[in-house]
């Protein structure tokens, strides 16, 4: 099966129902997306198809040959993540870290498609889990990348 | 003086008579047969796999075929009995012809009738090969277990059993499945699969006032068209565009009862039992039999409404209440286009579950989720998580209403009220819990 993940072709053998998030960490080593829940409920996972956010943990891969998959390590190579990236910084967002790449996709996939949210729309599209509790911050950072 | 002679005469021999029929034991083609010598396990084995015994005949964490599941009744919870070899506890003193009235007439072999809860109308349909192969499976490649039959929870007088044989009279068909000329041989295979060991009627044809199927085999069109039991419902199997199997070819049938999934959809609910346990394990043949028989059954357009055609979503459209639950509790599976994702994450856009009349299997899938699909020793990696304590009764009415009327879903609204009555019913800690899964 033919993945294109951050611009680049893959050939992977393996199962059509493997969720994607299996192939990224375990076959192609990017392991910078995370297992969170295994149940699309946290979006730790969550990775760009297409610029859409979708939770790699239950797309199976049959489902997204031929699309264009975006992950957290090529994220400063798109113009919406590369703000997105430095609002983060400037907002000191993380705590722990561990769900941030996942925001971090969401936040992109939000300004894509809406590139000036209301507050409704972060609400809306921030739906992510954080059991840091950086709610707060990550809208913050969402506001600042929002304006050009 | 005469005349009331004559009448308590009458009243006498009608009596005496009624009294013979509801307790007789009936005849069968194997009286006086000797037990026969032990069969190849496969054969007998395969005919269990199509009658699915052990779907009712075994609890969750029970052994095998002892029976003991509680099956729910408007009278009161009976449950199923010990079908093994076992002499004391189950029926390992049967004789072929015993064995042979309980299945196809629902007569044990001192005389007393099985409720209809064993459905022994369908498997009345059944041929004598294949009853002496389930006997010869029964009694000699079932580990005998001693376990006691539990007695039903239904009081006096209404646990008298003999009226039963008058049910039996007024709704079962005597006789084993004749083929049909108009059919060819997979097609008459197909039938016989369908109306005999797979009873597939017990499900999804409607029953009517005193609890029987309406119709045993096509030659009515109310037969398979779809019935409520116990909290799911049992889609139309007949060709039905929107509600039934019309938009499936005999392939996608095929391929749904042997790999539990196609791109319409994924076993659920009763059904996902049936999958586990039951048809998977079905010969290539069987399964194209059976998926000939069903794609004849002609669909009803009055019942069935306008035919169902993909719509995409206006992106203007105002966004309701359902749809925010939607974009965030279930696109991020079954897409925001509700197309799924190939024949992995059942689409939701044209499926027969929710544009059914009764939204009950939308429901109860939401609160409970999907139960562990099975494949050839393999669970599956894709399940749908219950949202009952993550949703309120009015979030579920509303996302369900948006799903059964968006992407060309036309079905009627879900109330609050439906939601509730089906979470009391299907929550394991209240006292008076439905049948979660009819068995």
């Amino acid at each position: 099966m033919q993945l294109t993940i951050n611009g680049q072709s893959h050939q992977v053998e393996i199962e059509p129902d493997t969720p994607l998030l299996w192939v990224l960490r375990d076959t192609l080593g990017l392991t910078g997306t995370k297992y969170g829940c295994g149940l699309a409920q946290c979006g730790a996972c969550t990775v760009l198809i297409d610029g859409q956010a979708t939770r790699a943990c239950v797309t199976p891969i049959e489902s997204v040959a031929g699309t264009e998959i975006v992950t957290i390590e090529a994220i400063t190579g798109d113009a919406e993540g590369r703000r997105v990236v430095e609002a983060w910084v400037d907002h000191q967002v993380p705590q722990c870290g561990y769900c941030q790449s996942g925001q971090v996709m969401a936040a992109t996939a939000l300004l894509k498609q809406t590139p000036q949210p209301t507050e409704e729309d972060i609400a809306a599209a921030m739906i992510n889990l954080c059991r840091c509790g950086t709610y707060n911050a990550i809208a913050s950072a969402v506001r600042q990348a929002a304006k050009v | 003086m005469k005349r009331l002679g004559l009448f308590v005469a009458v009243v006498a021999v009608v009596g005496a008579g009624s009294a013979w029929f509801a307790i007789y034991v009936p005849r069968s083609p194997f009286d006086g047969e000797a037990r026969p010598a032990p069969g190849p396990l496969e054969r007998g084995e395969y005919v269990a796999r199509l009658s699915d015994c052990v779907a009712c005949h075994t609890t969750e964490r029970g052994k095998p075929f002892a029976g003991g599941l509680a099956m729910g009744t408007p009278l009161g919870a009976i449950y199923t009995t010990n079908i093994t070899p076992d002499k004391q506890t189950g029926i390992g003193n049967y004789t072929l012809a015993d064995f042979d009235n309980a299945v196809r007439r629902g007569v044990r072999a001192d005389g007393a009738r099985l409720y209809p809860a064993m459905p022994h109308p369908s498997y009345a349909k059944m041929s004598d090969d294949d009853i002496r192969a389930l006997y010869d499976y029964v009694m000699n490649h079932v580990q005998p277990v001693s376990q006691p039959n539990r007695p039903a929870d239904i009081a006096w007088p209404l646990n008298m059993r003999w009226p039963l044989a008058f049910w039996n009279a007024a709704f079962t068909e005597p006789g084993t499945y004749q083929a049909k000329m108009a059919g060819d041989d997979l097609w008459n295979r197909g039938a016989y699969l369908v109306q005999g060991p797979g009873h597939c009627g017990s499900c999804h044809t409607p029953r009517g006032l005193a609890i029987q199927e309406v119709a045993l085999d096509e030659r009515d069109p109310r037969y398979l068209s779809g019935a409520l039991l116990d909290g799911w419902y049992a889609p139309s199997l007949r060709n039905d565009h929107n509600t039934g199997l019309g938009r499936w070819t005999e392939d996608d049938i095929v391929t749904y009862l042997k790999d539990g999934r196609n791109q319409h959809g994924v076993v659920f609910g009763s059904m996902m039992e049936a999958f586990n346990n039951s048809t998977q394990y079905m010969s290539d043949t069987d399964l194209k039999g059976i998926a000939r028989y069903l794609k004849s059954l002609p669909g009803d357009r009055t019942r069935d409404g306008e035919p169902w055609q993909y719509q995409p979503v206006a992106a203007a459209a105002p966004r309701s209440a359902g749809q925010a639950i939607y974009a965030s509790q279930c696109a991020t599976c079954h897409g925001a286009d509700g197309r799924g994702r190939a024949e992995w994450i059942a689409p939701l856009a044209g499926a027969s579950s929710l544009l059914a009349p009764d939204p009950a299997s939308a429901i109860n899938i939401t609160l409970n989720g999907a139960g562990r699909v099975v494949a050839d020793g393999v669970t599956d990696a894709y399940r749908m998580p219950s949202l009952r304590s993550k949703l309120s009764d009015q979030q579920i009415a509303e996302v369900l209403t948006y799903v059964r009327a968006t992407w060309g879903n036309h079905a009627a609204p879900v109330t609050e009220q439906a939601v509730k009555a089906l979470r009391a019913h299907t929550d394991p800690a209240s006292p008076d819990p439905i049948i979660l899964q009819m068995r």
